[in-house]
């Protein structure tokens, strides 16, 4: 399936626009006389890289909604679309599917880092009640998942799929596992970088001493050595920040059921045609024969973007059993095998002129991969947030023989931005400027990183809404409620992050005959509220009353594609698609309701499910589709190119205000001003919702969260939530957001970006800025548990 | 065994061993209550025992004859929903949802003990239930509106 050397991810974000063959040229720029192309290229960043794919050019293009567009459903505070089906338990997620006859699935994992299997004897467990069969490499085909056969005999994490029992009850399955017979021969392990890359360590992967084939990932602009002598003032730092776990509620899994050749595979999932594609090719099926469905899902955050271990194990048992298999993981599964945010240490280098304006920007940072992963660059973030002629960073991955890093909220940008914003906030100490005022002074209009301006940029903006609703200027007044032993300090970190989305995504409208519509489109509403804001544009666009519009999503078989739901990328990829679906429906509505209202069709406008034409008929949407029958109106929607030559990107700032104890080390971080550009907002009660959630992850990793390894025997010591320590509600501070909300429409016609991602990004470094503003010491390393805040106030 | 759950008796014929959550969940069809942790760590699973919040994760179903058992499906229904429910609707209280769940069960139970809690009775009363998508400003704010609807409206 996917291929080696955490090349994984990039190859499932070009599925759908993957060419098998001979290649046909997209790139090529076409001459004046050629006649316009229907398929040409255009640049999408995904995930913190930039992807040239395939875009269909759209059949016309809506007018942009800028700010003066009159918008009346779009912009508004639409309750959540799916929030009775939460309230009263009837959502339905893969864990909740129930299939006639359906088998239980469990797995068995390896209890060592590294080693092999020595024997397996799958037969005592086959004995056991309940049981239907068990499996182990040798009963399976070669099927990769992160980049290794699937149960191998080789065991390269402590965690690692080795068999799996299915029975008639999960705890048939469960207690069947016990009855295997399997022993290990363990072998040396590396489980943390300087392990891995310590002279004789044992070969984790690959043929580069542990380091992925490209390492060190090098970035440059200017010449640093040159901007470091430049410098007035240097500060050099080092960083360490832990790895943490996406810890969603709902575990990976999935249930697979076979009809003859066609399978169905239910499996919590933030990309349903990605995991169409990896099952197809890793069960060598055609792609119509797959149908891959994801209703409701409990929390992705990145670690769920493609077939999962459970999804191909399900489908296997499904086949061998005859009947529809349910393979979902349990929590200690889920906390050791299924991706993580990787540990990371930078070492930091600021130079800057006796006046704030920087100078040169280094960072070199080691990032403990696991035994997959991608190169999510923390680097990549000090090329951006800030003016700077000379800027170096190396990224140098590493393999370890812990679970494989996979994409984790802002991956990259989240670790690179405690680094780069804690090392801006030593360097306003050493300078004797306010922290705000450096970021200020240091502010930059252009993408210097690929040298070409934004669609839109309002970081300033953010600063001063973030500012005034904190008070940032009198928080000195505020200082003094604290007292010796409980010091209060204020802190402020700021963010950027490509969420631009783009193609391809696609939506179709269907307008029923009673008036209703359905959006129909391949995306996936992780929680997020994608079926929410997807049915306001849909409406907006339309001209129909929201509660006439329904969207459906998560199912292969029934939606156009759309790409995984990641990189911030939803809003602003599908939104655009089903706002030109939505319009196409109503072109073709109007043609019909020209005749009933002795009016020209482009002369008819729409709104609240009435269409109005300029000799004050009015016809309702509801008769129309009446008097057409069983006619179908399909209005079709593509997402279109990015406009050529230009970043898109998200901004934002947050400050905080928090309590620290020196005498017990407890941080209490008491409020959170966050200050957002993402352009249009579409929904402000779920962008809150958005922003509140973000925050409160990144305060999980400022003061929280990390798995911790017994590095002597190379096993996770933390793999339940009670030892794994997320956020609770006593834990969470006054949170208040504000966006400057104003539509980027050269981004994209809905005037929207991303804003899944960017609110994490600031969080823990503004938490520390805060802590090393009480204490007049520098917290360096996440998470500030109270013993590491005791640590460094006794130097 | 008998089990009365949402106010209807139930035969079901379950091992000693069985959960009271993989009962309702697997064999009465109600799952609405989630399995998250298996180990009271999380509050996923929360339903009522004669009105007390208990973990159906680490509560055996057979230990459970005689009580009246609460879910999610046993509160309100789409067209009559209860307060609690309103109002986590109305303030957004929840993202995925998957949490949700057990967050109104556990709200239900300390409105019951305590029907004005202040802002850190909640955070107190509802420190057991783990939400991952970071809904607790909302889940406070939800709370709170339905203790006030619920006090006006006994």
């Amino acid at each position: 399936m996917t291929s080696g050397h955490g090349d994984g991810r990039a190859k499932r974000e070009t599925t759908g626009t993957q060419m098998r063959g001979a290649v046909p040229d997209f790139d090529s720029a076409p001459a004046a006389s050629d006649p316009p192309r229907r398929f040409r290229s255009t640049r999408v960043e995904v995930e913190g890289r930039e992807e040239v794919k395939v875009v269909e050019v759209p059949a016309f293009d809506p007018v942009p909604w800028d700010d003066d567009a009159d918008l009346a459903i779009v912009g508004r505070r639409a309750e959540r679309a799916d929030a009775l089906e939460k309230v009263t338990g009837r959502a339905r997620y893969t864990t909740d599917v129930q299939r006639p006859g359906m088998l239980h699935a469990a797995i068995l994992r390896a209890p060592v880092p590294r080693g092999r299997l020595a024997t397996l004897d799958l037969l005592p467990a086959l004995a056991m009640p309940g049981v239907r069969d068990a499996i182990a490499r040798a009963d399976i085909p070669a099927i990769e998942v992160n980049g290794f056969p699937l149960l191998d005999g080789v065991v390269r994490h402590a965690g690692q799929p080795v068999a799996v029992v299915v029975a008639d009850t999960p705890g048939q399955a469960r207690a069947a596992l016990a009855a295997v017979q399997v022993t290990y021969v363990p072998e040396p392990h590396a489980v943390t970088a300087a392990q891995a890359l310590a002279d004789g360590a044992p070969r984790v992967r690959g043929e580069h001493g542990n380091r992925t084939r490209r390492a060190p990932r090098a970035a440059r602009r200017g010449d640093v050595a040159k901007g470091l002598a430049e410098a007035d003032v240097v500060v050099e730092r080092e960083y360490r920040m832990p790895c943490v776990l996406h810890t969603a509620l709902e575990p990976h899994g999935a249930v697979a059921e076979w009809t003859g050749d066609q399978l169905t595979v239910w499996e919590s999932t933030q990309g349903i045609f990605a995991t169409r594609s990896d099952l197809a090719e890793g069960l060598s099926l055609a792609l119509t024969n797959v149908r891959v469905v994801k209703d409701y899902m409990g929390g992705g955050f990145g670690a769920k973007n493609g077939a999962s271990t459970n999804a191909f194990l399900a489908a296997l048992l499904a086949r061998r059993t005859g009947r529809p298999v349910s393979c979902i993981n349990d929590r200690e599964g889920e906390q050791t095998d299924t991706g993580n945010r990787a540990a990371a240490v930078s070492r930091v280098t600021l130079g800057a002129t006796r006046d704030g304006r920087l100078t040169a920007i280094r960072a070199e940072t080691t990032i403990a991969l696991g035994i997959d992963g991608w190169e999510a660059s923390p680097g990549k973030i000090y090329h951006q947030l800030y003016a700077c002629p000379n800027v170096e960073t190396r990224d140098t991955f590493v393999w370890t023989n812990t679970g494989a890093m996979s994409s984790f909220r802002a991956p990259g940008h989240v670790e690179g931005a405690f680094g780069l914003e804690c090392a801006m906030d030593a360097l306003a100490r050493e300078l004797g400027l306010g922290p705000l005022e450096l970021r200020r002074r240091n502010h930059v209009e252009r993408d210097e990183e690929k040298r070409r301006d934004y669609t839109g940029k309002r970081l300033l903006d953010c600063y001063r809404l973030g500012a005034e609703r904190f008070g940032w200027e009198g928080r000195d007044a505020r200082r003094e409620a604290g007292d010796a032993r409980l010091r209060r300090g204020f802190g402020v970190a700021s963010q950027i992050w490509g969420a631009g989305g783009g193609p391809p995504a696609y939506a179709l409208v269907r307008l029923n005959p009673d008036g209703t519509a359905d959006v129909l489109t391949g995306s996936q509403d992780l929680g997020t509220g994608t079926r929410t804001v997807l049915a306001q544009v849909a409406a907006e666009a339309l001209g129909a009353r929201l509660d006439a519009v329904r969207v459906v999503l998560g199912d292969t078989e029934r939606t156009p594609y759309t790409a995984n739901s990641w990189g911030s990328m939803t809003v602003p990829s599908v939104a655009p698609a089903v706002r030109m679906a939505a319009e196409d429906a109503r072109a073709q509505l109007f043609e019909a309701a020209a005749g009933l209202l002795d009016a020209e069709p482009g002369a008819l406008s729409a709104r609240e499910g009435e269409i109005s034409a300029p000799n004050g008929r009015v016809v309702r949407i509801a008769e129309v589709m009446a008097r057409l029958g069983e006619v179908m109106i399909v209005g079709r929607g593509t997402r279109g190119p990015n406009p050529d030559g230009h970043s898109i990107a998200s901004f934002g700032a947050q400050f905080a205000e928090v309590e620290v104890d020196v005498e017990t080390g407890r941080i209490r971080v008491l409020r959170i001003v966050a200050a957002h550009d993402s352009g249009r907002i579409l929904n402000p009660t779920l962008a809150e919702s958005q922003v509140e959630g973000g925050i409160i992850q990144g305060l999980g990793y400022a003061l929280f969260e990390e798995r911790v390894l017994d590095e002597r025997l190379g096993m996770p010591l933390n793999p339940t939530m009670h030892d794994y320590k997320i956020p609770v509600v006593g834990d969470v501070p006054r949170i208040e957001t504000e966006f400057v909300g104003a539509a980027d429409a050269l981004a994209n016609h809905t005037g929207a970006k991303g804003l899944g991602e960017p609110p994490i990004i600031p969080t823990a470094p503004a938490i520390a800025n805060a802590v090393a503003d009480a204490l007049g010491v520098e917290m360096t390393e996440l998470p500030m548990t109270p013993w590491r805040v005791r640590s460094a106030l006794s130097g | 065994m008998r089990l009365t759950v949402n106010r209807q008796p139930h035969d079901v014929d379950a091992p000693p061993s069985a959960t009271l959550l993989s009962v309702l969940r697997d064999r009465l069809h109600l799952t609405g209550a989630k399995l998250v942790c298996g180990r009271g760590e999380c509050g996923a699973c929360t339903v009522l025992l004669d009105g007390e919040p208990a973990y159906a994760c680490l509560t055996l179903a057979a230990a459970c004859e005689g009580s009246e058992v609460t879910t999610i499906e046993g509160i309100g229904t789409a067209e009559s929903l209860h307060p609690l429910q309103r109002a986590f609707v109305a303030e957004d209280a929840l993202q995925c949802g998957y949490c949700t769940p057990g967050q109104i069960l556990a709200a239900l139970a300390l409105l019951a003990r305590e029907p004005r809690p202040d802002e850190a009775a909640i955070r107190r009363g509802m420190s057991g239930n783990l939400c991952r998508c970071g809904t607790y400003p909302k889940i406070v704010r939800a709370v709170q509106a339905a203790a006030a609807e619920m006090a006006e409206s006994p």
